[in-house]
């Protein structure tokens, strides 16, 4: 595409841009960096070793990656359901995807407390059964599945939308059952989407805060995700632990997103030079 | 083909992560057990040396291994969090009120109030943190409705330490310890609540967090227990320490939960951990984290940290803490309307 | 580019089912039941008593503080994502891709990690916040532009990478036309480019809104939460969960989710008239 010449109004908006952005998103992560050397490099080298951030990191990992395998299966197939079938209430469903994007993550974690605390609806039963939700892993987990819902879901479903079509009913005359045709031909085009779906899930998953907060409980080294270990270490005047795991945390949240989305221009790039994937 | 087994792979992992995720069933047996702690933040540095002391002790004395889980939170917080489903075997907080509230949940059904301490295992003061030098000469009470001076003191929605803050000022203008404000007057002493109040920039959600914004470099002040402020010092801060002369006495109740040791079958190890902090060993951890303590002789033996207040009271002075919850904290308390008429104009 | 979600209908056989129900379970339980549970929790006490808990001094105030800081961000969010968007496609400059490639960020980086940073940069001890304090008397932290800028930066993405792709596809023609006739490029712009970006604009703008008003994580740390200064709904909500205030807490609550669907459902109206258009 032809770039427009870049005259004085031009220089100025891209200065405008870039001093904005610097100080907005740059600057602070500057500042974070800063922050976890402050005292010396020594310093941060022992808080990486430290066993409850390390705890912390594991159980959030834990919680992300089971997150992300129920959130592929189920995010794809919902949004295989709402673009390819037609049914009442699919429209108030299409809307409910997007709550708990919008949603604060505090009152997902009360929804949760009304659910499995004590006083709530499922107690009783859990209770007899002897199985604890709430200030326990699955309580933490059922949060941090909610608000990463419809991430996988909303990329999946521009993809599944743009399907080639030909190519089904090509494979459906030559006799190929559904899960071949799935396999075979939908898959590899929706491929990209699905591991962009899938970083995001798991990005979010690893940052949840508001939520894991309130049905958590914080209990060191038993419900202590990341994030709750981050805002301890801060309470304990830890900063450079704080610091040292906002920047793990962090880091690792950005590097998987930016892989997937390499790997989505990369499929792009592809598509427009006219390869089309058929088998693997 | 390669698809099925690439997809098995996952899989795999999953079910690994499945089986290390679930709540491994506590190993009750005779040689080991689990005791669950929800405190409130202050004595957290505290009870990371009286712990390893009590698996000491208890080892030795009954050979068995003693795992402990502990939680800190505003006291309020963690209150709620008990009453809501956290199964905490012991609970040490900030005010009885909160105590109060999981016996009322009918999770402890003995009298935690009973016994020689009345359930009261250390006591703090409500005092001031001031800037290095006391730059703004604050000495007392009424020092702190200087004009532009900045205060900071946790909000009483989630912390105890605020309704302390807030019953110790109430309190002395109350008791005409505070210069110009005639005793038992309780509009007076509304009014100067509102003047201290209107000179308040930050109220964050625990005591705790309270001074690290101190520390930080916001604000002239931080009304707080004089138990953060000596640990604060004792981590190198060079913020300096004020004791009002007329204030409360905070005191800190520790108790076990019934309904969580009957269901853990932890109810011998909870009960000799809450005898435990009694002990002169506990007591003098205590003592040396900034804590006024309840045992006599600890208390003698450290006086010359814990200068004595020249007027002292306690929530007797309220009447209980029932009544502070309606008449000071309720929705038309005292608190809640000052707060509003000191907001309200903004 | 087809954005409509109804394809040919398949025949509701059996293997259509197998899909559909797991889908439709799945979204039941996981946000129709927490749903009711709250709304039939906050209609505990009837109309009234909600209405009570929302109108409730320090709540009403937490809600206001909410809607107008979320929407100065949105604002200031559209105009500069705006910007952006166009300094990005249309134009080529070194630092370029580095840039593209900052967008993205807060949407991968944890919003507690956002509040530490932001304090870390603007807090009274830091050579930054205590000059900006000294010197212009403007306080970041503790006070309501730090709320306003943790909204921007988690927000920032969304209206860049919604008007993106529309500029991009932007039928260039009309604007050489434009040219061609005398125009100049301001002109040009506010009459031929602007109104194609109106839409998109709207709908980041509105996501980036109904995003921010539930924004808990980065505002908790950044914010002071004084009652009637600084607190935000969502830290309101935690408040009074914390306090026992469970009516409180719900009321507040429905109100913060009536509000983002509102908002939701306005940017799909109008991602679907945009659609349409196209």
């Amino acid at each position: 595409m032809n770039k427009d010449k870049k005259g004085l109004g031009a220089w100025t908006l891209i200065l405008l841009v870039i001093i904005y952005m610097g100080f907005l998103i740059i600057a602070p992560i500057f500042a974070l960096i800063k922050g976890a050397f402050q005292d010396s490099f020594d310093a941060f080298w022992q808080s990486l070793t430290s066993t409850a951030m390390l705890d912390s990191l594991w159980l959030s990992l834990k919680i992300a990656l089971l997150v992300v395998f129920i959130q592929a299966i189920f995010g794809s197939l919902i949004a295989w359901v709402l673009v390819r079938q037609d049914f009442p209430g699919k429209s108030i469903l299409n809307n409910l995807i997007d709550i708990p994007f919008a949603l604060s993550p505090v009152v997902v974690g009360y929804m949760l407390l009304l659910l499995f605390g004590r006083n709530g609806f499922f107690y009783p039963v859990l209770d007899a059964l002897n199985i604890k939700i709430a200030f326990a892993v699955p309580g933490m987990f059922l949060a941090t599945l909610f608000v990463s819902l419809p991430f996988m879901i909303r990329e999946m479903i521009p993809v599944i939308i743009n399907l080639d079509r030909q190519q089904e009913y090509a494979a459906a005359t030559l006799g190929a059952n559904k899960w071949i045709s799935f396999w075979r031909i939908i898959f590899p085009q929706m491929k990209s989407a699905f591991i962009y779906g899938i970083s995001l899930t798991l990005a979010r998953a690893f940052g949840e805060f508001g939520a894991v907060l309130v049905i958590g409980g914080g209990v060191q080294g038993r419900t202590e995700t990341a994030t709750l270990f981050i805002f301890r270490s801060i309470e304990e005047r830890q900063n450079i632990e704080a610091y040292t795991a906002s920047i793990l945390l962090g880091a690792f949240s950005v590097l998987i997103v930016s892989l997937a989305d390499s790997f989505k221009n990369a499929q792009k790039k592809k598509q427009k030079m006219g390869s089309i994937e058929v088998r693997r | 083909m390669k698809n099925k087994k690439l997809f098995c792979l996952p899989i795999l992992i999953i079910a690994l992560l499945l089986v290390s995720c679930s709540s491994k069933t506590r190993d009750q047996a005779a040689d080991e057990i689990t005791l669950i702690l929800g405190a409130y933040t202050t004595p957290r540095e505290a009870y990371s040396q009286i712990i390893p002391l009590f698996q000491e002790y208890w080892l030795e004395k009954t050979g068995q291994t003693v795992t402990f889980e502990e939680s800190y939170l505003g006291s309020g917080a963690q209150s709620r969090a008990v009453v809501e489903g956290f199964e905490a075997d012991v609970v040490a907080l900030s005010l009885e009120a909160d105590v109060n509230r999981i016996q009322e949940a009918g999770l402890i059904t003995h009298d935690w109030k009973q016994g020689e301490y009345k359930g009261i295992v250390t006591t703090s003061v409500v005092s001031f943190a001031v800037r290095e030098g006391n730059p703004k000469n604050i000495q007392d009470w009424i020092d702190l409705t200087q004009p532009g001076l900045e205060i900071l003191t946790p909000n009483p929605n989630t912390s105890g330490g605020a309704m302390w803050n807030i019953l110790a000022l109430y309190g002395a203008a109350l008791r005409g310890q505070i210069e110009g404000i005639p005793a038992e007057d309780p509009q007076a002493s509304s009014e100067f609540l509102c003047q201290v109040l209107s000179n308040v920039s930050v109220m964050d959600k625990a005591a705790r967090d309270s001074i690290l914004n101190f520390e930080m470099g916001i604000g002239d002040l931080a009304i707080t227990y004089e138990n953060e402020v000596l640990v604060g010092r004792q981590t190198g801060k060079t913020y300096e320490l004020v004791i009002p002369t007329s204030t409360i006495l905070i005191e800190n109740p520790i108790a076990v939960v019934d309904a969580s040791v009957d269901k853990h079958s932890t109810r011998e190890v909870a009960e000799a951990f809450v005898e435990f902090v009694y002990t002169t060993q506990a007591q003098e951890i205590y003592a040396q984290h900034g804590l006024r303590v309840v045992n006599p002789e600890v208390a003698a033996a450290s006086s010359d940290m814990y200068p004595k207040v020249a007027d002292l009271f306690t929530v007797d002075f309220f009447s209980g803490w029932e009544n502070i919850m309606i008449d000071i904290f309720g929705e038309e308390g005292v608190f809640t309307q000052a707060i509003l008429q000191v907001q309200g104009g903004e | 580019m087809e954005h409509s979600l109804v394809q040919e209908k398949q025949k509701t056989g059996f293997s259509e089912w197998m899909l559909r129900l797991p889908s439709i379970l799945y979204l039941v339980m996981m946000i129709v039941i927490p749903l009711i549970v709250i709304i039939q929790d906050g209609f505990r006490e009837g109309i009234s008593g909600l209405v009570h808990q929302i109108t409730l001094p320090i709540a009403w105030h937490a809600i206001l503080l909410t809607l107008w800081t979320s929407a100065l961000m949105t604002i200031i969010n559209a105009l500069m994502g705006l910007v952006t968007a166009y300094v990005l496609v249309r134009y080529d400059f070194p630092g370029k891709r580095i840039l593209n490639a900052i967008i993205d960020l807060p949407l991968s980086i944890p919003t507690l990690v956002t509040g530490v940073m932001l304090v870390m940069l603007y807090g009274p001890q830091q050579a930054l916040g205590s000059f900006l304090n000294e010197s212009l008397g403007l306080q970041i932290i503790f006070a309501p532009p730090g709320i306003v800028l943790a909204l921007l930066f988690i927000s920032f993405p969304f209206v860049v990478r919604t008007v993106q792709p529309v500029l991009e596809d932007l039928d260039r023609s009309q604007e050489d036309a434009a040219n061609t006739l005398g125009a100049n490029s301001w002109t040009t712009f506010r009459k031929v480019v602007l109104p194609a970006l109106i839409l998109p604009t709207l709908s980041g703008g509105l996501l980036s809104f109904s995003r921010a008003v539930g924004e808990f994580g980065a505002v908790v740390i950044v914010a002071g939460n004084i009652p009637l200064k600084t607190q935000t709904a969502a830290v309101y909500v935690l408040g009074a969960v914390e306090s026992e205030n469970r009516l409180g807490a719900s009321a507040v609550s429905l109100l913060l989710i009536a509000m983002s669907l509102f908002v939701l459902m306005t940017a799909n109206i109008i991602e679907k008239r945009w659609g349409a258009h196209q």
